[in-house]
C-alpha cells in the first residue's frame, strides 16, 4: 500500500489533512507511520506529538497494539501526568477489553478535572463497547444535560436510539442537529430516512411520510448531487401518492415530483455512464422499486 | 512522478518568496513615505511656510507601497474560503461527517484483520453434540 519512497513531507501533509478532516483511515495511518514517518519523527518538530496521538488511536483501531504501545510510551515520557495521555491509556484498556479498569481510569480523570468532557464521552464508548446500549443511552443523556451543544454527542445519541429501534427519540436528536447546522444536507437526509421508517407508526403514518418527503426535497435543494435524497424523494412520493388518505390534487402534485426525481437520477447516472452500463435499463428497474410487506 | 512533485514544490516556494519580497518592499516603502512626510512637515515648520498638503510624490509613493503590501499579503495568506456554507459539504458523505472520533469503539470486526489477532477459543461443535446425546 504505502511505498517506501514516499516523500515524508507529503506523508505529513496527508496525516494532517486526515486529522483536520475527521476521517477514519486507521490502516493507512499505521502503514504510513510504519514504513515512512517513523524514521523521520525527529524532523516533525511540535507536530510530532499530534501525529503520535493519531498513531496511538489508529493502532488501537486496527489492533496493532505493539505500535500503539510504543507511541504511548513516547507520549508518556514527554507529557508525564497529562490527562490527555491518561485518556489514551484508558482507550488502550478498552481495546484490550479490560472495561472495568478503563472505567476506573476515566472516573479518576473526571475526579481530577470536572470539566473534562472527553473522559465522560469515553465512558459512554466503554458501555457501548460492552454492548450495554441502554446504560450508554442513560450515561449520554446525563452528559448532554451538562454539555448541551455538543454536536457529536447528539449524533452518537441518535445512533444509539436507532440501535434500540426508538425512532421517535432518534428523530428528536436529529432535529437538534439540524437546528445547529441548518445547511448540512446530510442531516436532512438522515432525518427524512428516520421519518420514512416511522411510516408504520399508528399515530401519524402518512404525516411522517409527508414530512420525509419535504425533508428529502430540502436535502436535494441544498445539494443537487445527493442521489440518496433523490431516491428517497422518489420513494416517499410514490408512497404518499399511493396512500388512500391522499386527495386527488395532492396525488397529482406528488406524482409530478416523483417523475422529476426519477429524471434527475437518470441524468446523474447518464453523466457517469460507461459503455458497460446501459442507462435505459435503470428506468425499467425503477418500476420494480417499491416497498412491500414481505421483507 | 517524484521529480514532478519536487518541481511543483519548487514553483510554489518561488511564488511564496516573491510574495514575501513584495510584502517586505511594500512595508519598507510605506515607512519611507511616512518618514519623508514627517520630514516635509518639519521642513515646512522650520522655513515657516504654510502647510497645505503633502507633495504629490510622497502621496503616490504611499499609495503604491500600500497596493504592493496588499498584493504580498494576499499571496502569503493563501486561498479564500467559500462563503456559502453548503458548498463545502457537497462532496462529503456520511462517512466523514458522521464520524465521531471521541466515541470510537475498538470492539469491532476489523480487529480480526490484524496480524496480532488471536481468535478467542470457543467450544467445538463436536463437544456440543456429545453433551446433548449423552
Amino acid at each position: 500500500m504505502a511505498s517506501l519512497d514516499l516523500d515524508w513531507e507529503e506523508v505529513r501533509e496527508q496525516l494532517r489533512a486526515w486529522r483536520e478532516d475527521n476521517t477514519r483511515h486507521s490502516e493507512e495511518v499505521i502503514d504510513m507511520w510504519e514504513y515512512c514517518l517513523k524514521h523521520y519523527k525527529h524532523k516533525l518538530g511540535d507536530e510530532r506529538w499530534m501525529v503520535e496521538e493519531q498513531v496511538v488511536v489508529a493502532g488501537l483501531d486496527s489492533y496493532r497494539l505493539d505500535i500503539a504501545e510504543h507511541s504511548l510510551v513516547a507520549l508518556n515520557e514527554q507529557f508525564p501526568g497529562s490527562l490527555r495521555v491518561r485518556k489514551l491509556k484508558g482507550m488502550r484498556l478498552e481495546a484490550l477489553e479490560r472495561f472495568d479498569e478503563a472505567m476506573d481510569v476515566y472516573d479518576s480523570i473526571i475526579r481530577q478535572d470536572e470539566t473534562n468532557s472527553t473522559a465522560r464521552k469515553r465512558k459512554v464508548a466503554v458501555l457501548r463497547g460492552q454492548g450495554r446500549i441502554a446504560d450508554a443511552i442513560k450515561e449520554l443523556t446525563e452528559y448532554l444535560k451538562i454539555f448541551m451543544s455538543d454536536g457529536e454527542a447528539w449524533q452518537e445519541l441518535c445512533d444509539l436510539y436507532l440501535k434500540e429501534g426508538d425512532y421517535s427519540k432518534a428523530a428528536f436528536c436529529m432535529e437538534e442537529l439540524i437546528l445547529t447546522n441548518p445547511h448540512n444536507h446530510l442531516y436532512y437526509t438522515r432525518y427524512a430516512e428516520i421519518k420514512y421508517t416511522q411510516r408504520r407508526d399508528p399515530k401519524g403514518g402518512l404525516d411522517n411520510m409527508e414530512i420525509a418527503r419535504s425533508y428529502f426535497c430540502q436535502a436535494a435543494k441544498l445539494n443537487p448531487g445527493n442521489v440518496r435524497a433523490l431516491y428517497g424523494l422518489f420513494l416517499s412520493c410514490t408512497q404518499v401518492s399511493s396512500s388512500t388518505k391522499c386527495s386527488a390534487q395532492k396525488k397529482k402534485e406528488t406524482q409530478q415530483l416523483a417523475t422529476w426525481a426519477l429524471k434527475e437520477i437518470a441524468d446523474r447516472y447518464s453523466k457517469c455512464r460507461t459503455n458497460a452500463m446501459d442507462g435505459s435499463k435503470i428506468l425499467e428497474t425503477f418500476g420494480s422499486l417499491s416497498i412491500t410487506e414481505k421483507a | 512522478m517524484r521529480q514532478s512533485c519536487s518541481l511543483l514544490c519548487l514553483n510554489t516556494t518561488m511564488a511564496v518568496v516573491w510574495a514575501r519580497l513584495a510584502f517586505l518592499a511594500g512595508i519598507i516603502s510605506l515607512f519611507h513615505a511616512g518618514y519623508s512626510a514627517a520630514q516635509h512637515r518639519a521642513y515646512m515648520r522650520i522655513t515657516e511656510q504654510e502647510y497645505t498638503s503633502l507633495p504629490t510624490d510622497i502621496g503616490v509613493q504611499g499609495l503604491m507601497s500600500l497596493l504592493l503590501t496588499m498584493y504580498g499579503i494576499l499571496h502569503i495568506a493563501g486561498d479564500f474560503k467559500e462563503i456559502r456554507a453548503n458548498v463545502q459539504l457537497q462532496n462529503k458523505s456520511w462517512e466523514t461527517v458522521g464520524n465521531r472520533p471521541t466515541f470510537y469503539t475498538f470492539a469491532h470486526r476489523g480487529r480480526a484483520l490484524s496480524p496480532n489477532y488471536i481468535p478467542p477459543k470457543s467450544k467445538s461443535l463436536l463437544d456440543n453434540i456429545e453433551n446433548i446425546s449423552s
